[in-house]
C-alpha cells in the first residue's frame, strides 16, 4: 500500500501517509486544514477507547480525514485511468468533502453521538423502579455527526473563509451529507459500503491495532473501477473476491477490534456514565442536554475545545462524585473504572451466528432483565454497576426484509424509501460484456450474497466491581450466571 | 418494543388513535399523526423526508411493523411507561387535530397540515408565507389542495402553535 497520491493541482504540501504513501494537498486543502474547526480533529482518537487494549491504535481523526482525500485522490485517478473523466470543479467538491467528511465527530466518536440510545440497566431490567416509568420526549435528540459536521461547515467563519464562502462551503456539506442537490453518485463515493470512509479506515485501523484484517487489495479494486451510462460506479467481476475481501476484512474488524470485550465493556462504562451524568446533573457536569445544546456548542468558539479531553475531564470530575445513594455509588465506580483502567468484568457472553431475531443470546438477555434485580440485592451491588449489552455485526447492511402479508400493504413511498436505502449501501459489480452492473447482494457466485441475512452478535453482562473482594465477588457471580439463558 | 417504540406506542395513545397499519390510509393517518406530535416539540426521534404524499419517516414505518407483530404476539412493553408530563400536555393539545370522523377526512386532513408545515420550516418553497405557492407544490405531487386548503391549514397550525 504504498501507492503515491499526487494531483494536487497547484502549490500546496504533501504529506507522508503511511496507508497511502505521500498525499499532495493544494493550496486550499492546506488552508482548510489549517484551521483551528479542523485542528480540532487531532484531539478526537480515531478508534475511541481501543487504546486500552490495543496500546498503537492511538491515531486520531485528523490522519483519517488526510487519509481519506487520499484515498478519494486514488479513487479519481483510477476513473480518469478507466476513462471516467470527472470534472476539476467536481475534483475539487469531492476532495474537499472527503478532507471534511468526520469534521462534525463528537469527543470519543461515536461513543458520544450515541448517548441517546443508551439505556440505563435499571431501566431495563424488572421490578428496578415503580411503574409507571417516564419517558423524556422533550428534548431534541444529538444530531449525527454528518449533521453536526454540515453545521460546523457551513456556520464556523474559519472553514467558511477557507473553503472559499459560504456557496460552495454548503456544497461541500451537501456532499457529505448526501442531501438534495448533491449529484448522489458523487455522494456515493463519501457514504456508502463502498466508499472513501471505509477504505481509508479499514486499512489504517487494522494497521494501527497490529491486527491483519485490513490488508485488502486497493489497487485491484481500483483498477477495475466501472462507470456504467447512467453513471453508476461499480466494479469488474474480475475483482469479486478482493471485495469479497473488504467486507469480511470490515467484519473481522468490528469483531475483534471494534467490539472486543475489554473495548466494548469501557465504552459501554462511558456511555451510560456520561448519559446518568447528563440527564441526573445536567449542571455539575456541563454535558450539552440535548441535540439543541449541541448545535449551539459547535457554532460556538466552545467548538475548539470539544474533543476526547472534554469527556477524560467530566470521567476525572465523576470518579470523585460525591454521594450515598446507590446512584452516586454507581457513577463513581463507572468513572473509576474509566479513569483507572479497571475495565469491566464480563461475568458472561452468549455469541451467535444468527438470521433470526429470537435466539440464544436474546433468551440469555431475558434471563438478565428478569433476574438481575435479585442479583443485585443478593450481593449488594448497585444495578447501575450492572453493564447489559448486545453488539451485532453484519456482513452488509440490507434494509429490513418485509414478509408476503406486508409487501401487499407498502405504499410507494416505502418502496421508494427502501430503494434509496438499498442504492445507498449497495456495491455493483459488472459482469463480462455487461453495461449495467448487478447488485453483489444478487450475484450468485458471491459468497457475500449467500451470507448476507446472517449477523454476529455478542449478549454480554459486565459488572463494575472495585475493592478488595472484587476479584471472589467476580468469581461467585460468574458460577451465579454461568447457565443463564440455556434452555 | 424498544424505547422509542414504547414512546411511539404512548404518542398514538395519547391522541386517541388506534394503532392500525393495515391499510394504506390507516399508515399515511399514523405518519403524519407522528410528524405533527414531533412538530409539538414531543421528540420522537424520527427523522422526516419529502416523498410522495408530503413527510414521510422510513423508520417510523419499519417501527410500526415492531410494534403491530409484538402486539399481534400479545405483547405491549408500553404498559407501565408514561411520556414526561410537558409531551403528554403537548399531545393532548393535538387530540383535536385528529378527532374522530371518516378516515379519508382524517387522513387528508392530516396530510395537508404535515405538508403544508414541512414545506414552511424546512424553507422548501422561495417564499414560505405565500400560499399559492405551496399550494402549486403540491398540485405538483398530484394533490388537489388549492390556495383555500393553504390558508386554512396554516391557521390551524398557527393556532396550535405549530408555526
Amino acid at each position: 500500500m504504498s501507492a503515491a497520491c499526487s494531483d494536487s493541482g497547484g502549490a500546496g504540501k504533501v504529506i507522508a501517509d503511511p496507508i497511502h504513501g505521500a498525499i499532495h494537498l493544494t493550496q486550499r486543502e492546506v488552508q482548510v486544514i489549517d484551521t483551528p474547526s479542523f485542528q480540532r480533529l487531532r484531539g478526537l482518537k480515531q478508534l475511541a477507547m481501543a487504546q486500552s487494549v490495543f496500546p498503537n491504535a492511538t491515531h486520531t481523526r485528523f490522519a483519517h480525514s488526510i487519509g481519506a482525500l487520499g484515498m478519494m485522490n486514488r479513487i479519481l485517478g483510477a476513473a480518469r485511468e478507466n476513462g471516467i473523466e470527472v470534472p476539476s470543479e467536481q475534483r475539487e467538491d469531492l476532495r474537499l468533502a472527503a478532507l471534511l467528511h468526520d469534521v462534525g465527530h463528537y469527543p470519543y466518536s461515536h461513543l458520544m453521538e450515541k448517548v441517546d440510545s443508551v439505556v440505563l440497566t435499571e431501566d431495563e431490567v424488572e421490578g428496578a423502579a415503580p411503574p409507571p416509568r417516564e419517558i423524556d420526549t422533550t428534548k431534541t435528540v444529538y444530531p449525527r455527526h454528518e449533521e453536526v459536521g454540515r453545521l460546523i461547515v457551513t456556520s464556523q467563519r474559519d472553514l467558511i473563509d477557507a473553503i472559499g464562502g459560504a456557496g460552495h462551503a454548503k456544497t461541500v456539506a451537501d456532499i457529505f451529507t448526501r442531501t438534495g442537490s448533491a449529484d448522489p453518485q458523487l455522494s456515493k463515493l463519501i457514504h456508502s459500503s463502498f466508499d472513501i470512509d471505509r477504505w481509508d479506515y479499514l486499512p489504517r485501523d487494522s494497521h494501527a491495532a497490529g491486527v491483519p484484517y485490513g490488508n485488502v487489495d486497493i489497487h485491484y479494486v481500483l483498477n477495475n473501477l466501472r462507470v456504467s451510462p447512467e453513471k453508476i460506479v461499480g466494479f469488474s467481476d474480475k475483482a469479486l473476491a478482493a471485495l469479497e475481501h473488504f467486507l469480511l476484512g470490515r467484519f473481522f474488524m468490528r469483531r475483534v477490534v471494534y467490539y472486543h470485550k475489554t473495548v466494548y465493556g469501557l465504552e459501554e462504562a462511558c456511555r451510560q456514565l456520561l448519559r446518568r451524568l447528563r440527564d441526573h446533573y445536567p449542571n455539575k457536569y456541563k454535558i450539552p442536554l440535548d441535540g439543541s445544546a449541541v448545535e449551539k456548542l459547535v457554532r460556538s468558539d466552545k467548538l475548539h475545545s470539544f474533543t476526547d479531553a472534554f469527556v477524560d475531564t467530566i470521567v476525572r470530575k465523576a470518579a470523585k462524585h460525591p454521594g450515598d445513594d446507590e446512584e452516586d455509588a454507581a457513577i463513581r465506580a463507572l468513572a473509576r473504572a474509566i479513569h483507572s483502567r479497571k475495565p469491566p468484568k464480563l461475568l458472561r457472553e452468549v455469541s451467535v451466528y444468527e438470521d433470526r431475531k429470537h435466539h440464544a443470546g436474546t433468551a440469555f438477555l431475558q434471563r438478565c432483565r428478569s433476574d438481575l434485580k435479585k442479583l443485585s440485592t443478593d450481593f449488594s451491588i448497585p444495578l447501575g454497576q450492572f453493564l447489559l449489552c448486545s453488539p451485532k455485526v453484519e456482513l452488509v447492511r440490507v434494509p429490513p426484509e418485509y414478509s408476503a402479508t406486508q409487501v401487499t400493504r407498502l405504499t410507494r413511498d416505502d418502496v421508494t424509501a427502501r430503494a434509496h436505502k438499498e442504492e445507498e449501501e449497495q456495491i455493483w459489480v459488472f459482469r463480462k460484456d455487461d453495461v449495467e452492473p448487478t447488485s453483489l447482494l444478487d450475484f450468485e457466485p458471491s459468497l457475500v450474497s449467500q451470507w448476507a441475512k446472517f449477523f454476529f452478535q455478542a449478549c454480554r453482562l459486565y459488572v463494575v466491581l472495585e475493592g478488595p473482594d472484587a476479584d471472589d465477588k467476580v468469581l461467585r457471580l460468574r458460577n451465579t450466571v454461568k447457565d443463564w439463558g440455556k434452555s | 418494543m424498544d424505547r422509542k417504540q414504547i414512546a411511539l406506542k404512548l404518542a398514538a395513545d395519547g391522541l386517541g388513535l388506534d394503532f392500525k397499519i393495515g391499510s394504506f390510509r390507516d399508515r399515511l393517518i399514523l405518519q403524519k399523526a407522528m410528524y405533527l406530535v414531533q412538530a409539538a416539540g414531543v421528540h420522537l426521534g424520527y427523522h422526516y423526508q419529502w416523498y410522495l404524499h408530503g413527510p414521510y419517516s422510513p423508520s417510523l414505518t419499519r417501527d410500526e411493523y415492531a410494534v403491530v407483530a409484538d402486539r399481534a404476539q400479545g405483547l405491549d412493553d408500553s404498559k407501565g411507561w408514561t411520556l414526561d408530563e410537558q409531551s403528554r400536555k403537548r399531545i393532548e393539545d393535538l387530540r383535536v387535530l385528529v378527532k374522530p370522523r371518516k378516515r379519508a377526512d382524517l387522513a387528508r386532513d392530516l396530510e395537508l397540515l404535515a405538508s403544508v408545515h414541512f414545506l414552511i420550516t424546512r424553507q422548501q418553497v422561495a417564499k414560505p408565507g405565500d400560499d399559492q405557492q405551496i399550494a402549486d407544490v403540491l398540485k405538483r405531487f398530484g394533490k388537489d389542495f388549492g390556495r383555500e386548503d393553504v390558508k386554512k391549514a396554516r391557521g390551524e397550525l398557527s393556532e396550535r402553535s405549530l408555526l
